[in-house]
């Protein structure tokens, strides 16, 4: 479904950064991959590789079988700060996609208001953005992404601006909505325990230059809750991950 | 749900009285350096004297006697109004679109953007000339003036406005599939309003500097005409109730356009639900 061969990107020409070095990722139908990383390891840049909001400097991208070359309302995209448009209502932000891209009312707004449901506003209707907090916020990013029917949510760390408590929920929302839904998912991030809970591979990134250098299946059972942050697989998936992280983290 | 509006009317109406402590302070020393002989050779009017003239100007019966400061003050200030709401609305018709293209394109912008900074720094004084030469002692004279005096504020702060749309508003509604079109019509021109609205306050400030200017010289009617004629035939009640009446209508109309301002806004000051 996705598949990344060699992929480089440098920024600000010869000389300049090279933020991500040779990364080959094949992401499958329906699976969900976290790439994990501390600041810096170029995760967002490959995350907006894919969307389609930069060129790579080298190698190839292939999504569904074609080069991804621009944005694409197939590869949705959830933004750290969710990135709603301020001046419309929870409403149109979430029918923004379907309504530029001309389709009919009758073809979106059925699927608008059950996924509205499925993430838990639709008593929220006519809010605007400003009216709602961090974690209702997300939630309409998150519609607005799945009312396109995307084949991939591209995810750059959705949660990391949350307190604590609204992130546990946000995780429990995503694994539902993924459990109903099985779109593919590339979701970036920086907590550990996110990664685990959430996916189906989590990829461990390091800095300069940006790698993968591994790239661990996480074998917990699905359907999957956060009650299991606490069980002992978990733990285990959890220290083979920090021992990775120690190991190649090289200091500077 | 507006800010002002949501002020308790005892804080709206001491807002008020504190803004009239100024003129009514200068009304009063104007009135008793008057009439105390503190003006030199009576050059000046005393406000009383300022205020029955502008009566009779506003509400005497133009019938009687061959007066022009009789009964006229309302088509004056309608030949004013007009011509500004016209190269007002010309230069808004021009002027927003183009911000939005040159802060949206960086091809319009190198194309456009010099000749427009070359001729900025040109007074609109400078343009009576030419105005004069080509609409002559007409009406679209003053109208062209207003248009030139207005466009600069309008397209500088729609270009800046354009220029600081949200990276990411940008990406998002590329990524739903938006068309340069739709972009520009549903994410910058929505996201520069705020900066537009500034450049539409300050340009009509100048339209009302050009309108008088073109009236005074090149347009033989309206308060700039007035005020001109005025002097010359040493009518000093009449240019002082003319510059208020000047001052009057800037005003209403600027607070005309922060009506509709905090109307369009209305998004940025909403309340949070606390839910």
């Amino acid at each position: 479904m996705i598949k990344f061969s060699h992929v480089s990107k440098r920024y600000g020409g010869k000389g300049g950064v090279l933020a991500l070095d040779q990364v080959d990722l094949t992401i499958g139908e329906g699976e969900f991959v976290a790439l994990l990383g501390p600041s810096g390891c170029g995760k967002s840049t490959l995350l907006n590789l894919v969307a389609g909001f930069e060129p790579l400097t080298s190698g190839s991208m292939i999504f569904d079988g074609h080069h991804i070359d621009r944005p694409g309302p197939e590869r949705a995209v959830v933004f750290q700060e969710a990135s709603l448009l301020p001046w419309l209502s929870v409403w149109d932000n979430v029918v923004f996609g379907p309504v530029v891209q001309g389709l009919m009312a009758q073809d979106y707004e059925p699927r608008a208001r059950e996924i509205l449901k499925l993430v838990g506003l639709e008593a929220f209707h006519e809010a605007l953005p400003v009216q709602l907090s961090g974690g209702m916020r997300q939630r309409v990013g998150i519609a607005r992404a799945l009312v396109m029917q995307p084949s991939a949510l591209l995810m750059d760390e959705p949660f990391g601006a949350l307190d604590a408590q609204t992130r546990l929920s946000m995780q429990q929302l995503l694994l539902d909505v993924w459990q109903r839904l099985k779109v593919t998912v590339l979701f970036v991030t920086h907590d550990i325990d996110e990664a685990i809970l959430l996916a189906d591979r989590v990829c461990v990134m390091t800095a300069r230059p940006g790698r993968i250098t591994r790239d661990i299946p996480i074998t917990l059972r699905r359907p999957r809750s956060i009650d299991d942050l606490t069980n002992n697989d978990f733990m285990h998936f959890k220290a083979e991950i920090m021992a990775e992280m120690r190991g190649v983290h090289v200091p500077h | 749900m507006s800010e002002p509006s949501s002020l308790p009317l005892v804080v709206k109406v001491q807002k008020v009285i504190k803004g009239l402590v100024l003129p009514v302070l200068a009304i009063v020393l104007w009135q008793w350096a008057g009439e105390n002989g503190a003006i030199a050779g009576g050059a000046l009017p005393t406000p009383d004297r300022v205020w029955d003239a502008w009566l009779k100007w506003g509400f005497g019966n133009p019938t009687f006697g061959l007066n022009p400061y009789v009964g006229t003050w309302r088509d004056s200030v309608m030949f004013s109004a007009g011509r500004v709401v016209h190269g007002f609305v010309i230069a808004i018709i021009v002027g927003v679109p183009l911000g939005m293209l040159i802060g949206w394109s960086r091809l319009v912008s190198s194309l456009v953007d010099p000749t427009i900074q070359w001729l900025r720094p040109v007074p609109i004084t400078a343009w009576l000339p030419i105005s004069i030469a080509v609409f002559g002692i007409r009406d679209f004279g003053a109208v062209f003036l207003i248009m030139i005096g207005a466009f600069y504020p309008i397209v500088i702060n729609t270009t800046q406005g354009a220029r600081d749309v949200e990276r990411n508003w940008i990406r998002a509604a590329l990524m739903m599939g938006a068309s340069e079109g739709a972009i520009l019509r549903r994410v910058v021109f929505p996201a520069a309003l705020p900066s537009i609205f500034t450049g539409l306050r300050i340009g009509l400030g100048i339209a009302w500097t050009a309108v008088i200017v073109s009236e005074m010289v090149a347009v033989k009617s309206g308060l700039g005409y007035v005020l001109w004629d005025a002097y010359y035939v040493g009518r000093m009640d009449i240019v002082i109730a003319d510059m208020v009446s000047i001052g009057l209508m800037g005003f209403l109309s600027d607070q005309l356009i922060v009506a509709v301002e905090l109307w369009a806004l209305r998004w940025r000051r909403m309340q949070s639900f606390n839910a």
